[in-house]
């Protein structure tokens, strides 16, 4: 290799390295800090590899009854799962009509379905509030459920939409010459080829529902309602840095699910969302 | 007459466009009608709400005042401007600094790198962090006593309670959050260019900088403008990064529309000023996203 070479190696894998230190130093400092003793996280120097390696957080984490950590895991898992799935029916029905069909109509849905991902958050805080207050489910696993719904299902359909068109057209021809009807053709032929990106769009939508805060923050507050998101944001404002290991370990506990889903759906994902925004 | 048929005609081609679509319409029925009730009908209701005066702890309260919510923001709220203009300073400085970073991340993610599956991947750990989550361990690097920041830099500031850096802070933590998503567009878009350009631009006597700003900016300039206006409309509704770091606060210095959406409505509890507020800026999106359509059409005509 001559030295311009040698140079450009150099180059590229320094600035790899300061950009991965930039990724990952602030989730490597929460698993560090969780791991230390109250005494090592309050020294003056910071220390990134603790020593001793103390699980004691962690055991506070299981035990504690000021957060009450297996029942809202549970209540996060709960919820995110039935959104998930719930996520997966109109994901595969909408997203096959969208794909697969060219009906009057179906690109100012498509459009509709852009647009709806824009409309969240804060903007329909207030009119849900008083929804879920006059249907008496304020407060309930339900509205969160349902909630998350409006954030999943447009990009799940969107998604899927993506999905079916990759496939070639002459499936379903081939699958009506051989006598299916118009709902076999969808669950015979079409449906088990767009599995993996179903996958991809039920796991993308749990992630969304296990990161969400700003709606458990406004619709709940029980213990029987609320998610491990609302009560990490609680623990900190009450306890901060009174218990600051017991928080980075609820924060490690937290985050390690949606990192190792992710690493699953990685592909799918990345190329779904791509593609999503370039050609629409 | 030949309205009669006119109609007949249009009355034709439903049931036929019925009948050749009518799976299509039955699978995109539930979608469309759970948007209908669980979201476009929540927005028209913001809208209602935004002329009344309710409020949960005034009980009868939720009668029509007109325009009076609206007055009270525009004229004489002493905060509501600030507010405004914060808003427009954290969406433009957020998605500038993030795609200014995403360009240079994605090139280096673009190379030929050992592992490179593995770099691009750990590249999203902070999009995949819950906002929380982000919140408590920037709040800890931000920290005035124990922080890492104070520590490596041998200072002594509370970052995030003190007005000259707040938004720095809050700035630089939207950018480690928001990276992930501004690379991943990026490099999409540099592998759509073509490499056959870039080798007609070598043979032409470029270096590989110039053939980057000569070739490779220039084509992949549609995907940049899309994405960069995504992450502007996404950012403009987002309340949770702000939230979890600083509350809006110290005072109002760092709240913007979402956070004083929540503010009004579920702190005050004045649910009538927060549908205005939440009116307004949507109102603010829709000539966001007029404009991101114009561009996308003049692109795609180009």
């Amino acid at each position: 290799m001559s030295h311009r070479k040698v140079f450009n190696k150099v180059l590229i894998y320094a600035s790899l390295t300061v950009l991965m230190l930039f990724v990952l130093l602030p989730n490597l400092w929460m698993l560090s800090s969780s791991l230390k003793t109250d005494q090592e996280i309050f020294s003056v120097v910071p220390n990134w590899v603790p020593k001793p390696v103390t699980f004691e957080h962690y055991k506070w984490l299981i035990t504690s009854i000021d957060l009450n950590f297996a029942k809202l895991m549970y209540n996060s898992v709960y919820v995110s799962v039935v959104t998930a799935l719930m996520t997966m029916l109109f994901a595969a029905t909408g997203g096959y009509a969208l794909g697969r069909f060219n009906f009057p109509g179906a690109k100012s849905i498509g459009l509709f379905l852009l647009l709806s991902q824009m409309f969240q958050g804060p903007l329909i805080m207030v009119p849900w509030y008083q929804m879920a207050a006059s249907w008496g489910i304020l407060d309930t696993k339900l509205v969160l459920i349902l909630i998350y719904g409006t954030a999943t299902i447009p990009i799940g359909v969107w998604l899927m939409m993506g999905f079916f068109r990759t496939l070639p057209r002459e499936l379903e021809e081939a699958a009506l010459i051989d006598g299916c009807n118009k709902l076999q053709t969808f669950y015979k032929v079409i449906f088990p080829l767009v599995v993996p990106g179903l996958v991809a769009v039920v796991l993308y939508a749990f992630i969304l529902s296990w990161n969400d805060y700003q709606y458990a923050l406004i619709l709940t507050n029980s213990t029987e309602a609320k998610t491990i998101q609302l009560g990490i944001a609680e623990l900190m404002d009450s306890m901060g840095k009174a218990n600051w290991g017991g928080v980075m370990a609820s924060g490690v506990a937290t985050t390690i699910p949606v990192i190792i889903l992710f690493a699953v759906i990685q592909k799918q994902l990345i190329a779904g969302l791509t593609e999503g925004s370039i050609k629409s | 007459m030949v309205a009669v048929m006119g109609v007949d005609i249009m009355f034709d081609t439903i049931k036929l466009n019925f009948k050749k679509f009518n799976i299509a319409y039955m699978f995109i029925l539930p979608t469309l009608l759970y948007l209908l009730v669980f979201q476009i009908y929540p927005l028209v209701e913001s809208v209602r709400l935004s002329f009344t005066d309710l409020s949960f702890i005034k009980p009868g309260s939720g009668n029509y005042v007109g325009l009076e919510n609206y007055k009270e923001l525009l004229f004489r709220d002493p905060n509501f401007w600030t507010i405004v203009l914060n808003s427009f300073v954290w969406v433009l400085a957020s998605t500038v600094f993030q795609y200014a970073l995403a360009i240079p991340a994605a090139v280096i993610l673009n190379q030929k790198l050992k592992l490179r599956f593995l770099w691009r991947g750990l590249m999203m750990v902070p999009w995949v962090t819950p906002v929380v989550i982000m919140g408590l361990i920037w709040k800890w690097i931000y920290d005035g006593d124990y922080g890492l920041l104070n520590y490596y830099l041998n200072t002594d500031i509370v970052w995030l309670g003190d007005s000259t850096t707040v938004w720095p802070a809050v700035l630089l933590a939207s950018i480690w959050k928001g990276l992930p998503y501004a690379t991943i567009m990026v490099l999409a878009g540099l592998q759509g260019v073509p490499y056959s350009l870039l080798e007609a631009a070598y043979i032409d006597g470029c270096s590989k900088l110039q053939a980057f700003y000569r070739v490779t900016i220039p084509v992949m300039m549609p995907i940049l403008v899309v994405s960069t206006m995504i992450s502007i409309v996404l950012t403009w509704t987002k309340f949770e990064m702000i939230w979890v770091l600083t509350a809006g606060g110290p005072g109002v210095e760092t709240s913007i529309l979402p956070t004083y959406i929540y503010t009004k409505a579920f702190q005050n509890f004045d649910m009538g000023v927060g549908s205005a507020v939440a009116v307004l800026s949507m109102f603010a999106m829709i000539v966001f996203v007029v404009i991101y359509f114009k561009v996308l059409y003049r692109l795609n005509n180009d």
